[in-house]
């Protein structure tokens, strides 16, 4: 979530989730159970506990059936800018540096 | 008030299903600075109609490490005193992108109702399809009804709607740290919940320099002493009361409050494998511990940490405190999973939990004088960080969140404005 607000920040000069690339999904709560999705130009990158995906932006492969529902908490996500690094900052993504548990990692 | 702010209150009449909102006065932020400051001087602005007052920290939902913290002021039932409840988990930081600063609800419905904040409007609605049911059920009926999972719902079960004295406000599925009664208070008034979402945009008033000290802020934070610490069991043994071994074999994760450094809470599953990585198939398989004292309460009446956690969802459906529970089913005697639960709807009795102060005794003191864990707590609640972690994190001092706030606000706050406000709050 802080990762959402940094993202946030850097789109916006101010806090705000709306324009983030970058997301927790927290609809599965009860579950205990969340992942970090990624917008990039093309594709998704799904990190959940259990592994890595990289989905293709409007794939409807089998693997989506019946996922709708529970990822829908995701879904503005594909309406936003995709990650750019935060090319303009020399220190790198501000969604690593913000991270307040460390969860997330670039390679 | 421009800046890191949305500008507006909400005076919510639920007796004449009225709403008018107020500007945020700058004046009023000066002078009181924010969080407790300005919800108890709009209690007393309201308190011949028994208003319960919600409101946000002034670097709440923000960079500011641990800025996780919203908060309702009312007066407990358990007490007769002005108290503070912490909205913890996300449940602060959603308040304080709902579009309203504070909210004010004032007077009784004359049938259930519910609230609906979202983005600066504030709507008060019919609660018939939710009233009756018990919390995680009128959870999930409202995210479906409004049609968006991250919806928090502060929100009463059978216990506010019966009008128990030790009802709590619980947050989405999770027991909050309301240890006054304030279910009751909801009960009351009609209310069954708070449903709040918003994308708000808050605007910094000098936006480089203010995120620039959260990020050295956090840099200390992470090497500070709570480092590579975290969940309930680390902070039992900081109270004495080991229950690493007890509850280990059943913990899942441990969890975060909003932008909080140390997970405070830990989920453990009851009817799934605790080591699953995969997503679970059942839609229930555990709880998220959030109360430390409930939860060690329920050992030392000698259930094991399944049987202890599964009273505590119980008491989170029904809308209970569960460390009032915990203590008064050690007073009757009562140890027994199924009688502890068939006891809900009888609860009564004095309590010694509940504390003296105007803060929840829910955030356990870690090692500080009464008069320190006071302050601290008075600290936390007017600048909205995390009522536990600001007594594990020292790097988060009077002097850097003034300067912090000042930087985000452009106000000019000081030691002696906040010396005065906490004076205030606390006498």
């Amino acid at each position: 979530m802080a990762c959402e607000m940094a993202c946030g920040y850097h789109r916006d000069d101010g806090f705000a989730l709306l324009s983030s690339c970058i997301m927790v999904t927290r609809g599965r709560e009860k579950k205990d159970y969340y992942a970090v999705v990624v917008k990039e130009e093309e594709n998704l990158v799904i990190a959940r506990p259990e592994g890595l995906e990289i989905r293709k932006l409007r794939s409807t492969g089998e693997d989506d059936k019946g996922r709708e529902k529970e990822d829908a908490s995701a879904k503005p996500l594909l309406l936003r800018e995709p990650c750019d690094l935060c090319s303009d900052r020399k220190e790198g993504p501000l969604c690593l540096q913000f991270c307040p548990v460390n969860a997330i990692y670039m390679e | 008030m421009e800046y890191l702010a949305s500008n507006k209150i909400a005076i919510i009449d639920l007796a004449n299903s009225k709403i008018t909102e107020e500007k945020l006065d700058e004046d009023l932020v000066r002078e009181r600075m924010g969080g407790v400051g300005i919800t108890q001087t709009l209690y007393e602005r309201f308190k011949d109609e028994e208003p319960i007052v919600l409101g946000s920290g002034l670097l709440t939902g923000t960079l500011v490490p641990a800025s996780a913290l919203g908060m309702i002021t009312a007066k407990s039932p358990l007490t007769g005193k002005l108290s503070h409840a912490p909205l913890t988990l996300y449940g602060g930081m959603e308040l304080k992108y709902s579009g309203f600063d504070y909210m004010v609800i004032k007077g009784n419905a004359p049938k259930p109702v519910y609230l609906w904040i979202h983005d600066g409007i504030a709507d008060i609605n019919d609660a018939s399809e939710v009233w009756g049911k018990d919390v995680w059920t009128s959870t999930d009926l409202i995210r479906e009804s409004l049609g968006d999972l991250l919806i928090q719902v502060l929100g009463i079960g059978k216990a506010g709607e019966s009008e128990s004295d030790v009802a709590q406000v619980l947050i989405n599925y999770w027991p909050s740290g309301d240890r006054w009664g304030f279910g009751k208070v909801f009960g009351l008034k009609k209310l069954k919940l708070v449903a709040l979402r918003g994308m708000t945009l808050l605007e910094i008033s000098d936006p480089s320099g203010f995120v620039g000290k959260c990020k050295e802020l956090l840099l200390e934070v992470k090497k500070g002493p709570s480092a590579g610490k975290g969940g309930i069991g680390d902070l039992s043994a900081a109270l004495g009361e080991d229950i690493q071994k007890w509850l280990e074999p059943i913990v899942h994760s441990h969890r975060s409050c909003f932008n909080t450094p140390y997970p405070t809470n830990t989920f453990v599953f009851l009817e799934e494998e605790p080591k699953r990585l995969e997503e679970s198939k059942k839609n229930e398989p555990g709880f998220l511990i959030t109360d430390l004292y409930a939860l060690i309460g329920f050992k030392k009446l000698g259930l094991s940490a399944s049987e202890a956690c599964a009273v505590l969802r119980e008491c989170a459906r029904y809308g209970v405190d569960a460390m009032a529970v915990s203590e008064l089913s050690q007073k009757s005697g009562k140890k027994k999973l199924e009688e502890i639960k068939k006891s809900f709807s009888t609860l009564k009795g004095s309590l010694e939990s509940i504390g003296k102060g105007r803060f929840s005794p829910w955030a356990p003191n870690l090692g500080l004088s009464p008069a320190e864990w006071e302050r601290r707590q008075a600290v936390a609640y007017i600048f909205g960080i995390h009522p536990i972690f600001i007594q594990l994190s020292p790097e988060l001092s009077e002097e850097r969140l003034i300067e912090l706030a000042n930087i985000g606000t452009g106000l000019e706050f000081t030691s002696e404005t906040l010396e005065e406000v906490i004076s205030d709050i606390t006498k």
